[in-house]
């Protein structure tokens, strides 16, 4: 058995105590993923003043999202971390912000596709899972119009990127089943698994947007090299 | 496996790129990194004697087998070249000189990986500016007349605007545009290849930066062994708190105030070994005053650069620093304490990319030859270059990264500059080969300084260590990519012995192992033989044996000649290389593989 399946199992698992799973899932019947929450959605959170720019997180992402199969047995990729769905932005002056999907309650990435909707599965071509209720893509209804990405980045963190080769949206979030890889592994505790705060100073923004208020935060002084 | 086989080649001259295949035994004797670029400097340099700053001198950017894996501290990237710094005491060629390796952090070499090659290596000059783009098999020479004349600061905003953040890139400034010998390659702004000249031999190619994306990574030979061997390398990091703090929380600044203490500072052109006033550049003051952030080269969890901006006067520049190395030799070395001043001074020398060690020596050396009359205000144009003056020495630093008068002599650094000046001033031109010393004072500990200095092949170095083993031990993290500061916790069941056969399936004993750092280090030294360096040119500068500091734990200490003598003859003989030449002994070489440099 893979960890992967190990953990995604456990958070079904969790899910599930005391029948909370069943009110769970009926009370938050998401027909497109847009209705507003109540703080049950979470997110990966940035604390920006611990990131130190490493990276690990794009690795560790990438590594567990890319298995390969050694010998019959899925195991962890070699971790690229131009794979991740959590991607890392460097800026100069220092300032590095991790851009993860912020896993909008309102979910304007959802609202854009224009799929019609599966009436079995009630889901959009990008849609919230209804057991994780992180954004998941279903590429074999995606007609590659790029509509989710482009309200993803007008709109918010702009961390859904159109893959070049295939055409469908990608870098987004699936909190790994409820174990994310990246909380786990960063060394400086620069993330955490919270519910989703919409009043955050940093919710939703873009890299650019992030670095300009870390830029103005640390290093308050106009830059005067060689003046 | 774990590696590709496969080098980037590329002639500005010729505009000609191609893929060049390395053999799997270069790969399993030499790793990759410093090894394996000394093996291929071998190779193409097939005759003593070559101009370093000619168009066939091989520039080879050198990440290693752990670059690419998210291994903790595996960031490094080496370039090795043919030295523009160095020459030996008797000239056997007009351009004689050694090899030059100098390793920077960052994220550059990881990326080089992922582009799918294990170096790149550029020959010849482009005709204008250019730079080179990498797209995984995507190569393009392009041209960077629009950049060329910017500092790296400015060059590396403008790349992450023009690229975004899939890209990696190095780079020179004005320093390695202008030729000064001890330019340096850049990585983000701040991280550099800052010795030996590196720099100047990407000047004189005309190629500003490369710039890189890669998509790939070489499948493993053992996979399952590998995520094993990370996880407790993952675990062995977290758990040792007290020992990442360390980094974290300072850095090699923490060495500022340790090696004033202990008397090994490099303190007024290293006549002496404590600084009297440490305390307002140490990790205590820059925390208060200068740093900001702490930041982490790829896949490291030590996160020992510090970025910060300084108040006042000297403020407004957001930068890294004060190190150990940059705060000691433009602090310490030159009496001055202003912490703004000085990490002022470091980032213009970063900006114009120039190697700051070796900058610190030549304002140092300038300094002690005015106090002592060998040199009046004409001979500085008019710089008032005095102890402890930050101005003077900012303006001294622009002279010298343009090469503009007394910068033009002064960019040649502090040998080339005693033989100007004459006058027995070579007694205080800190230097061993012509390469600066570097931040590190000898008295105290003169055996391990001396030996360490006097050996390493590339000129004074400070990381090149004293002891037979621990000089292995350093050329194999050079050529795995892996970062020496992480060395400690690579031992028992994950030292880079099982990574390398996790990675590449080669199954070494750990005297094997340890013999491929013995194999590089002699090839680097039968490099140097044959341009003409012997034993005379493994010498440290009089001072050494003449001054012995005047308090602190170095007052009244000094080896003698004959100590110094001893102690090589120890070393050469533990080498394995002969006492009157230095040569290695045919024997050594034979057991090493090394037949082939005969």
């Amino acid at each position: 058995m893979t960890h992967k399946e190990t953990s995604r199992r456990d958070f079904l698992k969790k899910l599930a105590i005391g029948g909370g799973g069943v009110v769970i899932l009926g009370k938050y019947h998401f027909l497109f993923g847009n209705e507003p929450t109540n703080g049950l959605l979470k997110a990966i959170v940035v604390d920006f003043d611990k990131c130190t720019g490493c990276r690990t997180c794009e690795t560790v992402c990438s590594a567990f999202h890319h298995p390969v199969q050694i010998d019959g047995e899925q195991l962890n990729g070699l971790g690229n971390p131009k794979l991740g769905n959590i991607q890392v932005y460097h800026f100069n002056p220092d300032v590095d912000i991790p851009s993860v999907c912020a896993n909008c309650p309102d979910t304007p990435c959802v609202n854009a596709c224009p799929v019609t909707a599966d009436p079995k599965a009630i889901r959009k071509s990008i849609y919230r899972d209804q057991l994780t209720q992180a954004i998941r893509t279903n590429h074999d209804v995606c007609i590659s119009c790029g509509s989710c990405a482009d309200a993803c980045n007008t709109e918010r963190t702009g961390v859904i990127k159109m893959n070049p080769k295939t055409n469908h949206p990608e870098h987004i979030c699936d909190q790994c089943g409820g174990d994310p890889q990246c909380v786990k592994y960063c060394p400086f505790g620069a993330l955490s698994f919270k519910d989703v705060d919409i009043k955050g100073a940093y919710f939703g923004l873009s890299p650019q947007e992030i670095a300009e208020k870390l830029f103005e935060r640390y290093y308050e002084a106009e830059e005067v090299i060689n003046g | 496996m774990g590696q590709y086989g496969i080098l980037l080649d590329i002639n500005l001259t010729t505009k000609e790129i191609k893929k060049t295949p390395v053999s799997k035994s270069d790969l399993k004797n030499f790793l990759g990194g410093r090894g394996l670029g000394m093996k291929i400097l071998w190779d193409r340099i097939k005759k003593p004697g070559l101009n370093p700053m000619s168009p066939e001198n091989p520039l080879c950017f050198m990440p290693g087998p752990f670059s690419g894996l998210p291994i903790p501290s595996s960031s490094r990237t080496t370039v090795v070249t043919k030295s523009p710094r160095t020459s030996p005491e008797n000239k056997k060629y007009e351009h004689s000189s050694t090899v030059s390796y100098a390793n920077m952090g960052g994220f550059f070499g990881p990326e080089v990986k992922f582009a799918g090659y294990d170096g790149i290596v550029v020959l010849g000059k482009a005709s204008s500016p250019v730079y080179i783009l990498i797209e995984d098999d995507k190569v393009e020479i392009k041209s960077a007349l629009s950049y060329w004349g910017m500092g790296t600061d400015s060059f590396d905003k403008a790349l992450i605007e023009k690229y975004g953040k899939e890209y990696q890139s190095c780079y020179i400034g004005q320093g390695g545009e202008n030729l000064v010998p001890y330019a340096s390659i850049l990585n983000t702004a701040a991280r550099a290849a800052g010795r030996g000249g590196v720099g100047a031999v990407m000047g004189s190619k005309n190629l500003k930066a490369i710039v890189v994306k890669g998509t790939k990574q070489p499948q493993l030979a053992k996979h399952k062994m590998y995520l094993e061997l990370l996880e407790k390398a993952r675990t062995a990091f977290r758990e040792d708190i007290e020992g990442v703090e360390y980094w974290r929380s300072g850095g090699t600044a923490h060495a500022l105030q340790n090696s004033s203490n202990n008397g090994t500072m490099a303190v007024r052109n290293y006549r002496e070994g404590t600084f009297k006033e440490v305390e307002m550049i140490n990790t205590k003051s820059a925390r208060t005053q200068i740093w900001k952030r702490d930041f982490a080269c790829f896949s490291c969890q030590l996160a020992c650069k510090k970025s910060g901006f300084a108040k006042g006067a000297y403020g407004g520049v957001v930068h890294d620093g004060p190190e150990y190395e940059t705060g000691t030799m433009l602090g310490a070395n030159l009496l001055i304490s202003d912490l703004a001043g000085l990490n002022k001074m470091i980032a213009i020398c970063d900006d114009y990319g120039i190697d700051i060690i070796t900058t610190g020596g030549v304002l140092g050396f300038l300094m002690e030859a005015r106090e002592k009359g060998m040199i009046d205000l004409t001979f500085l144009d008019g710089i008032d270059l005095t102890w402890g003056n930050v101005d003077a020495s900012i303006e001294m630093i622009h002279k010298i990264a343009r090469r503009q008068g007394i910068g033009k002599i002064a960019s040649l650094g502090v040998k080339a500059l005693a033989q100007k000046i004459g006058k027995g001033s070579e007694e205080f031109a800190i230097h061993v080969k012509g390469h600066e010393l570097a931040a590190w004072n000898v008295n105290v500990n003169a055996e391990r300084m001396m030996i360490t200095y006097a050996t390493a092949n590339r000129g004074a170095c400070h990381l090149n260590s004293s002891s037979f083993s621990r000089q292995n031990n350093s050329a194999i993290q050079d050529s795995l990519g892996a970062c020496s500061f992480a060395g400690g916790w690579y031992k028992n069941d994950i030292s880079y012995r099982k990574f390398i056969e996790a990675i590449t399936g080669e199954e070494h004993t750990d005297e094997e192992f340890n013999q491929i750092g013995e194999r590089v280090f002699n090839l680097e030294k039968m490099f140097n033989y044959r341009e003409g360096f012997t034993r005379a040119d493994d010498k440290l500068p009089e001072r050494f044996f003449k001054d012995a500091h005047t308090y602190g734990k170095g007052k009244d200490v000094l080896a003698s000649h004959a100590d110094f003598d001893k102690w090589i003859e120890k070393y050469y003989t533990e080498r394995g290389w002969d006492l009157q030449t230095s040569m290695p002994k045919s024997e050594k070489l034979a057991q090493l593989g090394l037949e082939f440099t005969l």
